[in-house]
C-alpha cells in the first residue's frame, strides 16, 4: 500500500513539475525548448512572419519583429476613401498554413479574416472553429498584431499573428 | 530410489573459480536503463511541446506524458518476460515476474489516467462537455476506438491478475487470459502515431518508437519461440522414467542428446513443455533435482495445480521441449569456503542438486531442510547418502514453529547452530514468504548481502 501511495505521489509530482516548467518558460518570454514550428523559409517572402523563435504569449514579440523590419513599399500614399484588400503571406505551422486577409479603408482596418488555416483532421477543425473567430475579432478590435494568442491554439495563433503582421506590413500600416 | 542418476565421487576442494561464468545484467543497471528510457520519453514530450497555458493545456499535456510513458511501459513489461538471457541470469525469473507484476499495475494505471486526462483536456480546450468529447474522440479520431478497446482489455487483464481473482481461477485460465495483453498492444499501437501529438509530425520519433517495439517483438519471438524449437531439434529430449518420490511428489527423468551443450548447472531450472494433450500449452519451470549427467536430467515436482499433478501421468517416450537453463542459484555465486543451504518445502529440489555437487571439504557444507510435515520430506535417503559420502551435515526439521517451540530459521537458531554464520555463503530456496523471512533473519545475523543467494518459487 505504501508503494502504491509513493508511486501515485511521485507520478503526480513529476507531472506537475514538468507542466509548470513548460508554463513558466512562456511567461518568462524565453523559449526554453519549443517545437521547431515555423520554418518560415518557403512561404514567407517578408521576414516579418518569422515567429520561429517560438514567440511566447502574445505581446509584442511578433509585432515588434515585424515592425522592426517593416519594409513597406507599397502605396502608402493612397488617395482618400479607398478600400483595398491585402493578403498577408501564408505562414506555415506544423499542422498547416495560416493566411490572413485584411481590408483597409482610409488607412484603418475594417475587416480581418483568416482565409486559410488547418482543417485537415477533426482536432484542427474543432480547435480552429473557436480560435479563428476569436483571433479575427481581436485583431479587428486592436487594429494591429498586438493581440493575445488563443489558449489551446498555440500553433494557429502563431501562424495567424505572423500572417497578420505580414498583411499589415504590405498595407503600410 | 536414486534411479539412474547415481552420485559420483564428490568434489572436495573449493578453489575460487578463476573467472565466474557470466552472471548476466545487474538488477540496478537494468532498473537504471528502464529509468533512462522513461526520461527519454519525457524529453520527447518536452522537445515537441510549445509553452502551454490554461487548464485545458495542462490536462492535455498530462495526458500526453502519461500516454507516452504507458506506451513505453508495455514495451518494458514485454521485454521483462521475453526470456532474455542477461535478464534471466542476472535478475532471475522470480524477480523478473515480480517486477512485471508491479510494473504492470503501474502501466495499466497510466493507461487509464491517459485516457481520462486527454478526454477531459480536449473537452476543456474545446469548451464542450466531457461525455460529448469522449464521443467525438471515439467516433471521429482515427484509431482511438481501437485504442479504447485495448485500454479496456488491459484493465480487464489487470483485474484478472489480481491476487483475489487468481485464487479463484485455474492457472491455465489466467495464463490464457493474460495473452490478451498482446492483442491490446497491437490494437493500441496505431493510435499513437495517428493522434499522438508527439508523433504525428515527428518522423524520427516515429522511427525510433517503431524500432523499439520491433526490437522487443523480435527478441520475444527469438527467445520464447525459436530458441526452444532449435533446442528441441538438437537435443531431442524425451521422458525416460517417471518416479514417485512420496505423496504428491514425482520425479521425471528426461534423456536426450548432446545435453552438455545446454551447459546446465546444479541449482538451475528449465521451463518444460511436455507434448501431451493436457500439458502442451504451457512451459512451466521445474528445477533440476540432481546434477545434470551426460545424457540425463531429472526434475522433481510437487503436486500443486493441475500441471504438476499431470506430470505423474507422463509416459516414457513423451517428447519434451526445454527452454533454458535459467536460474542464478549456482556454484558460480560462491564467495566463501563454507556453505549453508536452506530449503523450504519443495525448495529442496535445486538445493538437492547443489548438495551433491558444490565443491566442499568435509564439514564445510550444511543443509538445513525445513518441511511442514514428515510426509512432505523428499529425497531423505538420497540426502542422507550424500551427507555421509561427503561428510556434509544434514539438518531435517519438520513441524510447525508453534509445535517445535522455536523457529529453526530465525537468526538466533541459525547462529546457535553455526556460530560463524557470517562467514558462510547461504543459498536459500523455497516459497516466497519463506525466502523473504529467511533472508531477513540472515541479515539480522550479520551475513553480508553478497553472500546470500536466494530464489523463490511461486511465479
Amino acid at each position: 500500500m505504501r508503494r502504491v501511495a509513493l508511486a501515485l505521489f511521485g507520478t503526480v509530482t513529476g507531472l506537475v513539475m514538468l507542466l509548470s516548467f513548460k508554463t513558466h518558460s512562456s511567461t518568462a518570454g524565453v523559449p526554453v525548448a519549443t517545437a521547431p514550428v515555423v520554418p518560415g523559409t518557403g512561404t514567407t517572402g517578408s521576414s516579418s512572419s518569422d515567429t520561429s523563435t517560438g514567440a511566447a504569449a502574445s505581446t509584442g514579440s511578433a509585432a515588434s519583429t515585424g515592425s522592426a523590419r517593416a519594409p513597406s513599399s507599397s502605396a502608402s500614399a493612397t488617395p482618400a476613401s479607398t478600400t483595398k484588400t491585402v493578403t498577408g503571406d501564408a505562414v506555415d505551422t506544423r499542422f498547416g498554413p495560416v493566411q490572413v486577409q485584411i481590408t483597409v479603408t482610409n488607412g484603418t482596418i475594417t475587416a480581418v479574416n483568416a482565409i486559410d488555416y488547418p482543417q485537415n483532421d477533426p482536432r484542427d477543425q474543432q480547435i480552429n472553429s473557436y480560435a479563428i473567430p476569436q483571433l479575427n475579432s481581436e485583431a479587428l478590435a486592436a487594429k494591429n498584431a498586438t493581440i493575445d494568442m488563443v489558449s489551446g491554439a498555440t500553433y494557429t495563433s502563431e501562424g495567424y499573428l505572423g500572417s497578420l503582421q505580414s498583411a499589415l506590413d504590405k498595407a503600410g500600416l | 530410489m536414486t534411479a539412474t542418476l547415481s552420485v559420483g565421487p564428490p568434489p572436495t576442494a573449493f578453489r575460487r573459480p578463476p573467472a565466474a561464468p557470466s552472471t548476466g545484467a545487474h538488477p540496478n543497471a537494468v532498473l537504471g536503463a528502464i529509468a533512462v528510457g522513461a526520461l527519454a520519453c519525457v524529453a520527447l514530450w518536452w522537445h515537441d511541446t510549445a509553452p502551454i497555458s490554461g487548464f485545458g493545456d495542462w490536462l492535455t499535456n498530462a495526458g500526453r506524458i502519461t500516454g507516452l510513458l504507458a506506451g513505453y511501459g508495455v514495451v518494458v513489461l514485454v521485454a521483462l518476460m521475453a526470456r532474455l538471457p542477461p535478464l534471466e541470469r542476472g535478475i532471475g525469473a522470480d524477480r523478473l515476474a515480480r517486477w512485471h507484476a508491479h510494473g504492470g499495475r503501474y502501466t495499466v494505471s497510466l493507461v487509464v489516467a491517459h485516457g481520462l486526462l486527454i478526454t477531459w483536456g480536449y473537452a476543456v480546450t474545446a469548451h464542450t462537455g466531457i461525455v460529448s468529447q469522449a464521443g467525438t474522440l471515439l467516433t471521429s479520431y482515427p484509431d482511438v476506438l481501437m485504442a479504447t478497446v485495448a485500454g479496456l482489455l488491459l484493465v480487464g487483464v489487470g483485474a484478472v491478475s489480481a491476487q483475489a481473482a487468481r485464487r479463484r481461477m485455474r492457472y491455465e485460465t489466467w495464463y490464457y487470459l493474460h495473452f490478451y495483453t498482446y492483442l491490446a498492444v497491437a490494437l493500441a499501437f496505431s493510435h499513437q502515431f495517428a493522434t499522438g501529438a508527439d508523433f504525428m509530425t515527428d518522423r524520427p520519433a516515429r522511427l525510433a518508437w517503431s524500432a523499439m517495439y520491433a526490437a522487443v517483438a523480435a527478441a520475444l519471438l527469438w527467445y520464447r519461440c525459436l530458441v526452444p524449437v532449435r533446442q528441441a531439434l538438437r537435443h531431442r529430449l524425451r521422458v525416460v522414467a517417471v518416479v514417485p518420490e512420496g505423496p504428491g511428489v514425482v520425479s521425471v527423468v528426461i534423456g536426450g542428446r548432446h545435453l552438455h551443450e545446454l551447459r546446465a548447472e546444479a541449482g538451475q531450472f528449465f521451463r518444460w513443455r511436455f507434448a501431451t494433450r493436457e500439458l502442451w500449452w504451457a512451459a512451466n519451470p521445474y528445477s533440476l533435482s540432481a546434477a545434470p549427467r551426460g545424457d540425463l536430467l531429472r526434475i522433481t515436482a510437487k503436486g500443486f495445480g493441475q500441471h504438476s499433478a499431470a506430470l505423474a501421468r507422463l509416459r516414457p517416450g513423451t517428447r519434451v521441449f526445454a527452454e533454458g537453463p535459467y536460474g542464478a542459484l549456482t556454484a558460480g555465486r560462491r564467495t566463501r569456503r563454507k556453505v549453508l543451504l536452506i530449503a523450504g518445502g519443495i525448495g529442496i529440489t535445486p538445493l538437492r542438486a547443489l548438495f551433491e555437487t558444490l565443491p566442499a571439504a568435509p564439514g564445510e557444507l550444511t543443509l538445513l531442510y525445513r518441511a511442514g510435515r514428515d510426509t512432505d520430506v523428499v529425497f531423505s535417503d538420497e540426502l542422507a547418502a550424500i551427507a555421509e559420502q561427503r561428510g556434509a551435515r544434514l539438518h531435517l526439521v519438520t513441524g510447525h514453529r508453534s509445535r517445535l517451540g522455536y523457529d529453526p530459521v530465525s537468526a538466533p537458531a541459525l547462529v546457535a547452530n553455526l556460530p560463524d554464520l557470517p562467514h558462510y555463503d547461504v543459498y536459500v530456496c523455497g516459497p516466497e514468504p519463506m525466502t523473504r523471512a529467511v533472508t531477513s533473519a540472515l541479515r539480522a545475523a550479520r551475513v553480508p548481502r553478497r553472500q546470500i543467494h536466494s530464489e523463490s518459487f511461486e511465479f
